[in-house]
């Protein structure tokens, strides 16, 4: 009968430990009877310590309301998949949430926080602002960046002939040493973007991305150029390559190693552990006609399933206490841009404490920001997976090739864009 | 004897946990997946209306966005059937007769040591050989240099062939051991008088695993057959975390592709009927081999 | 003796390369997890140049963000009540088709054998749907039901019932044993090996999924360990091979330690699949 016995309670475990969890993700109140607020991000990396330091900061000020916060790698699928009251949101993606129901407008609750558009940096507002409202409060701007090692160039280059002198120069010391490395994947996404914005080129066209416009053949050819013509970058980097080279020692013939990565700002870390005062930070050069700066946006997102009045009145006490300078100034210390104009004063105040927040703050002066499009991700998804690929590891790709590159990219998103809900 | 209402009552309760469970936690998937695959169901706003068979018709017309990610995650998968059956078999088979032809004594040793990464998950699998394989200045460029087989890092990960090498490498080292733990059992089985008549005739190894191994083990390869290929079917893991699909979306296994047009373009009816269209073809395959190897058996 | 250990020199030679090159990625894991965040980055010699604790200790104390041991203890918790439970329905199920003539028979076994040839792609989003629909996700519900409705494990041991002379239940009956005495000292001895066998599939089976996990946790604390890794090699910002290769090799240990000393059971267990 013994194995009846453990039988019975291994069962009563599972269930036991299975109503825990389910249970407290469900009641609105804790045991001390404060009001929940769960908020999913995908902080996963080194700047989710930093909200983390806002959340328990907001939790031990007050009494009435406690903020659980999930950081998860894969948050747009879990916040599907789950009961969320908040959730961050980048700002190539509110479109589609908006569309397919799942956040709601957040200016009532923002009313009530106190918070008002002229708080934020316009290009902040450019993002968070669906139909001209403030559908969502702009976080950070996190646009591509650039780190420079203090060895081998003393100055940030500016434009593409400052790129090109740089590597004449490296090369003549050493072959494998490069001005900067080209990722086949991985930030391409950014990379294709921001050679649009510095060309003034409009991907959005209606509710779709089109590609196949022979401008932007053009300026995407650039890259190809980078590494098979002007042979500024290594060939065949693979994923992360912009940054993993920047990381490298040379070795004769082994490994190649550049002076410089026009990459994500949530690379710092790793790269000032490695480098320390060595390392620099600078705005990225123009490469392409025109001065422009591209990258992603953190926004934060109020669940279309939040009714209850007192969480609202919670979020807009969370809002608030996140969107003073001293609480949001460790989202900066994190490495991230806040568009928060009364913090980026302190972050300008300190310059060298807030390096990274610092530089690209600069760059919001010309930041374009992502269009607004229904899925945009499958939207550039052949793009991202397949085009940059090709352009950048091929040796003898043409324009031709690319153009009919384009053109199927282009068809593949028409029809994304048109799985949109039809309600809109 | 077992007659009586006791025994009925008896036989009911014992069977029944595990009818409830299996209709629980099977049958009723089953079936939803059935009918969410007729419908245009959104994962995140539910079901928009019956389609009847507009979802299995879009996966099936070429042009359409899910026909290309439906074909190519096949035609990917299928790929790497064919040429991970056939190492991932034979190879088997070699460390399996390499271990039958040690000592006693060492037996132990070498197969723990061949089955060991098998003990190892497909994550951390993947998160060592994605930099075992790292193309600039990874640990298997730097060997290959210096022994001078190639004069170039390889870009593993980010060009074909290489990256289905890597993938192939990586699933021969994880699970290798499982089958060649099955052609051992089965040699072990192989009766040691036939091997000393053998030796009376004076034939040789290879004309010896001929004439008497393999119609030994014969069954036994048949089973190693179909269960490497619905494994390798089944390939995910190593795809989505090593190469993440690429280059250029050569390596999206049809599951990572079901999974995409799930949670990225959130058509769960798109997905269902594609997961149906799928194990009808595996189940096709996999009748074909059972009917080949009973066949070959006549 | 001495001629036939000449004899098997070659074979033990090559043998001995092999089982260099299969145990050549764990000694790389092991060795890179000592290495400075540059060196492992950089260099390519597969010992340290400097030996550092610094990956371990970072990997402790980042125990909030990547909580470890949680993960260790969720999969011991799922693999063991999912093991038993799985063992204990599926032998309660078998005995009672093979031996006691149950109503409905033909049905339970015709479902068996049809749910065995439909590969678990089929079932495996309508099940994360269902689940969802039920406000089970993240919970351990999830992690560990769904593996008891596979019907290999009837499969199995009703063949080996049907093929086992029933001369003892029936001697044991005439003697007045009641049924769970005759299921707890005849059964069970009699069908030890496979549910050994079924037990270690099912074990390594969880242990190994990764999909299914990934599909219906949300929260850091509720992920499996073999889950958990693959958050750390996707976290796109996660560039950091030393502290990798340490988590990893702390991921890793537990599993071959019980692979050792199950080692035994294994290998009878594999046998025991291949004859079927």
């Amino acid at each position: 009968m013994r194995l009846t016995k453990f039988l019975a309670i291994s069962l009563s475990v599972v269930l036991l430990l299975a109503g825990c969890s389910s249970s407290s993700s469900d009641s609105e109140k804790t045991a001390d009877g404060k009001i929940k607020i769960s908020f999913i991000n995908g902080f996963t990396g080194g700047d989710g310590a930093y909200m983390k330091k806002i959340t328990d900061a907001f939790n031990e000020s007050q009494d009435k309301y406690v903020v659980t916060e999930l950081q998860e790698k894969d948050h747009y699928t879990k916040f599907k998949s789950g009961n969320y009251d908040l959730v961050v949101v980048h700002g190539n993606n509110l479109e589609t949430y908006n569309q397919d129901g799942l956040i709601q407008d957040i200016s009532p609750v923002i009313k009530k926080a106190g918070i008002k558009e002229s708080d934020f940096h316009q290009a902040g507002l450019d993002i968070a602002k669906l139909d001209g409202d403030m559908f969502a409060v702009p976080l950070d701007i996190h646009p591509l960046t650039m780190f420079y090692n203090k060895d081998l160039t003393a100055e940030a280059p500016k434009t593409y002939e400052d790129l090109k002198a740089l590597n004449t120069k490296l090369q003549s010391q050493s072959k494998d040493t490069y001005t900067l490395g080209v990722p086949s994947s991985g930030l391409v996404e950014f990379y294709m973007l921001m050679i649009a914005a510095q060309n003034g080129i409009e991907l959005k066209d209606g509710k779709q991305l089109n590609f196949a416009q022979e401008k932007y053949a053009d300026a995407l050819m650039q890259f190809h150029d980078m590494v098979w013509k002007d042979k500024v970058s290594p060939p065949k980097l693979g994923l992360d390559g912009e940054f993993q080279t920047f990381m490298k020692e040379a070795k004769e013939g082994k490994a190649y190693k550049t002076a410089v990565a026009i990459t994500g700002p949530w690379f710092y870390g790793a790269a000032k552990e490695k480098y320390g005062d060595k390392l620099g930070v600078a705005p990225i050069p123009q490469i392409g006609s025109e001065l422009a700066a591209y990258g992603n946006a953190h926004t934060i997102a109020l669940s279309s399933k939040v009714e209850d009045e007192k969480v609202k009145e919670g979020i807009a006490e969370y809002l608030k206490f996140m969107f003073t300078p001293e609480n949001l100034l460790n989202w900066a210390d994190g490495g991230q841009a806040p568009v928060h104009l009364a913090t980026l004063e302190k972050v300008e105040a300190e310059q060298e404490k807030y390096q990274i927040a610092f530089q690209n703050a600069k760059q919001f002066e010309n930041y374009v920001s992502p269009p607004q499009v229904y899925q945009f991700g499958e939207q550039m998804r052949y793009m991202n997976e397949s085009v940059f690929s090709k352009l950048v590891t091929t040796e003898n790709f043409t324009k031709k090739e690319l153009m009919k590159e384009l053109k199927k990219a282009t068809k593949l998103a028409e029809q994304v864009a048109a799985t949109a809900p039809q309600n809109e | 004897m077992y007659k009586g209402a006791s025994h009925k009552i008896w036989s009911v309760l014992m069977v029944s946990p595990f009818v409830i469970l299996f209709l629980l936690f099977w049958a009723l998937p089953l079936a939803l997946g059935v009918w969410v695959s007729l419908h245009n169901w959104n994962i995140s706003s539910g079901n928009l209306g019956f389609v009847s068979l507009d979802n299995y018709k879009s996966i099936l017309t070429p042009g359409t966005l899910y026909y290309d990610l439906f074909m190519k995650g096949l035609k990917n998968t299928l790929y790497f059937v064919v040429i991970s059956v056939p190492p991932l078999v034979l190879i088997s088979l070699g460390l399996a007769l390499i271990i039958d032809n040690l000592p006693r004594k060492l037996k132990p040793i070498y197969r723990t040591i061949f089955f060991i990464s098998y003990s190892i998950s497909v994550t951390a699998v993947s998160a060592i050989f994605l930099w075992l394989f790292n193309g600039n200045g990874g640990y298997f460029n730097n060997v290959l240099e210096s022994i001078g087989v190639i004069r170039e890092p390889i870009n593993w990960l980010g060009e074909q062939p290489y990256a289905w090498l890597t993938i192939l490498i990586t699933t021969i080292w994880w699970t290798i051991g499982f089958n060649m733990m099955l052609f051992i059992n089965a040699l072990d089985e192989v009766d040691a008088a036939l091997y000393e008549a053998a030796d009376l005739d004076g034939a040789g190894a290879f004309s010896k695993f001929i004439s008497v191994t393999w119609p030994q083990i014969r069954n036994v390869a048949f089973f190693i057959i179909i269960m490497t290929v619905i494994a390798s079917f089944n390939l995910y893991g190593q795809t989505k975390l090593i190469t993440g699909g690429g280059p250029e979306q050569s390596t999206n296994s049809l599951i990572m592709n079901i999974q995409t047009s799930v949670f990225g373009m959130n058509q769960l009816g798109i997905g269902s009927a594609m997961a149906i269209i799928m194990g009808l073809i595996m189940m096709v395959i996999i009748v074909l081999q059972y009917w080949l190897s009973y066949r070959n058996k006549e | 003796m001495k001629r036939s250990t000449r004899k098997s020199l070659p074979i033990i030679i090559v043998a001995t390369i092999i089982a260099i090159l299969f145990l050549l990625p764990l000694v790389w894991m092991v060795f890179t997890s000592f290495k400075t965040l540059s060196e492992s980055m950089a260099s390519s010699n597969i010992l340290p140049s400097a030996w550092t604790m610094e990956n371990y200790v970072s990997v402790f104390s980042s125990v909030s963000e990547a909580p470890i041991f949680r993960w260790l203890f969720n999969t011991a918790l799922i693999t063991a009540v999912g093991t038993f439970l799985v063992v204990m329905i599926d032998v309660l199920a078998a005995y009672s088709l093979a031996r006691l003539n149950v109503p409905g028979k033909k049905v339970i076994l015709g479902m068996v054998f049809a749910a065995l040839a439909i590969p678990g792609i089929v079932t495996l989003f309508p099940a994360f749907y269902m689940f969802k629909e039920a406000g089970l996700l993240d919970t351990y519900v999830p992690l560990i039901l769904p593996y008891t409705a596979s019907t290999m494990g009837v499969f199995l041991m009703y063949n080996f019932l049907i093929s086992f002379p029933k001369d003892l239940e029936e001697a044991a009956y005439i003697d007045g044993a009641s049924q769970w005495q005759i299921l707890y000292h005849v059964i069970f001895p009699t069908i030890k090996p496979v549910a050994m066998t079924l037990g270690v599939i099912t074990f390594l089976g969880i242990y190994n999924d990764f999909l299914w996990p990934s599909l219906v946790t949300n929260s850091n604390d509720m992920k499996t360990i073999t889950l958990g890794i693959a958050t750390l090699i996707q976290g796109a910002n996660f560039v950091n091979p030393a502290k990798m290769m340490a988590s990893t090799v702390i991921a890793t240990i537990p599993g071959i330690v019980v692979f050792l000393i199950a080692n035994k059971y294994i290998v009878k267990s594999v046998t025991n699949t291949g004859i079927k």
